[in-house]
């Protein structure tokens, strides 16, 4: 800084000249796409999303009857949760044996399954065609390579069929 | 995307909107503030690409943030705030960065001071620094250049932004007090800088 400089002016009017130099000063304008720049880092949220909540909480709080709903039906989920934390706590060996029956009478269920599958499959006409067909061993290693070889093929036309191609020219004035 | 309509609405009133998932109300702040930000900034840091980073960051962390903006304070205090917090932030790093262009300070002849003196005279300016010299080059930008940023913040806000003190205060995060200490210094340092110059 300068201190050796005498200001020209008196006092006040030196002041209302600064003043007068620094409210004249400019502004100053970013570069043209500087907005767009900005948009393309802003998470603009979803309307829709914000209007459902929105319009949920202002009904669930419209009147003092609704909340009264709206707290009775909360208190009554989180207190039959509760309820069944603590039942469940208090009853282990029944939980246990509940389990435990519950899953012998399902592997009971899936056997039947199993068994009705099979018997619907055997009684089949084409059935004792197709197992005499796989009675000899050479035969059915054929078979086997056979489906192996379908199977393969299919996986393989599934994946380039998926495969999006990749571009092989660039279209004009895109950016890319 | 640009609504007119938006324009006659108050701040509050376009936050509330952008609140609300409107895409142009986003548009309206930014369009509202990008100049007198952009020009604070430019006025602090001197550099017009790196005034336009800092706006940029300054408007997505704001528009980012806007769900914790409280409607009970201004929202050009708030936004001024958070783009002078980058200008300052920016200063201080680079002011750590800074090599010292006049030699060692451990240099004691004049000899050893002028080899550890970095030479940048011979810097070729881009047409950028020409823009940047023509904008910034009068001799009122070359005082307030040549305040402190605490001071500079200040008398921007007031005396180009008109800002009142409180606004600034709240702005700056600095007592009353401290502002108008600060303005009155700033002012006797730009009447000793421009005082050679007759209007």
């Amino acid at each position: 800084m300068t201190g050796s400089h005498e200001s020209p002016l008196p006092p006040d009017e030196f002041d209302q000249w600064l003043d007068a130099q620094l409210a004249a000063l400019p502004l100053f304008e970013p570069s043209l796409n500087f907005s767009d720049r900005v948009m393309a880092s802003v998470r603009v949220p979803d309307p829709f999303a914000i209007r459902s909540i929105r319009t949920a909480r202002r009904r669930l709080f419209a009147t003092p009857k609704s909340v009264a709903l709206a707290a009775c039906l909360a208190l009554l989920v989180v207190g039959s949760m509760a309820a069944s934390v603590v039942w469940t706590l208090a009853n282990r060996d029944t939980m246990f044996a509940f389990g435990g029956w519950l899953a012998s009478e399902a592997g009971q269920w899936a056997w039947v399954g199993v068994r009705g599958a099979a018997l619907t499959l055997m009684e089949q006409p084409w059935f004792a065609g197709f197992r005499g067909l796989l009675d000899e061993p050479g035969r059915l290693a054929l078979a086997s390579a056979f489906g192996t070889m379908v199977y393969v093929t299919g996986v393989l036309a599934l994946r380039r069929l998926l495969t999006a191609p990749a571009p092989t020219q660039r279209v004009a004035h895109a950016n890319w | 995307m640009r609504r007119p309509e938006l324009a006659v609405r108050t701040d509050q009133e376009i936050v509330a909107l952008a609140r609300s998932g409107e895409e142009a109300a986003y548009r309206e702040l930014v369009r509202r503030y990008e100049r007198p930000l952009f020009s604070l900034l430019y006025r602090m840091v001197r550099d017009r690409e790196l005034a336009e980073d800092l706006a940029q960051e300054t408007f997505v962390k704001a528009l980012n943030a806007i769900e914790s903006y409280r409607p009970e304070y201004k929202f050009s205090s708030w936004i001024f705030k958070i783009a002078n917090n980058a200008a300052i932030d920016h200063l201080r790093r680079r002011e750590l960065d800074t090599l010292s262009l006049e030699g060692s300070p451990h240099a004691e002849t004049p000899e050893a001071i002028e080899a550890t003196a970095l030479q940048i005279g011979d810097r070729q300016e881009s047409p950028l620094d020409e823009v940047e010299a023509r904008e910034l080059g009068g001799e009122i930008e070359a005082a307030i250049a040549k305040l402190r940023p605490e001071y500079r913040s200040c008398i921007l806000l007031r005396h180009v932004e008109g800002r009142a003190y409180e606004e600034i205060a709240e702005i700056l995060g600095l007592p009353l007090g401290t502002v108008k200490t600060y303005i009155h210094r700033a002012r006797n340092e730009l009447r000793r800088e421009l005082a050679h110059l007759r209007p």
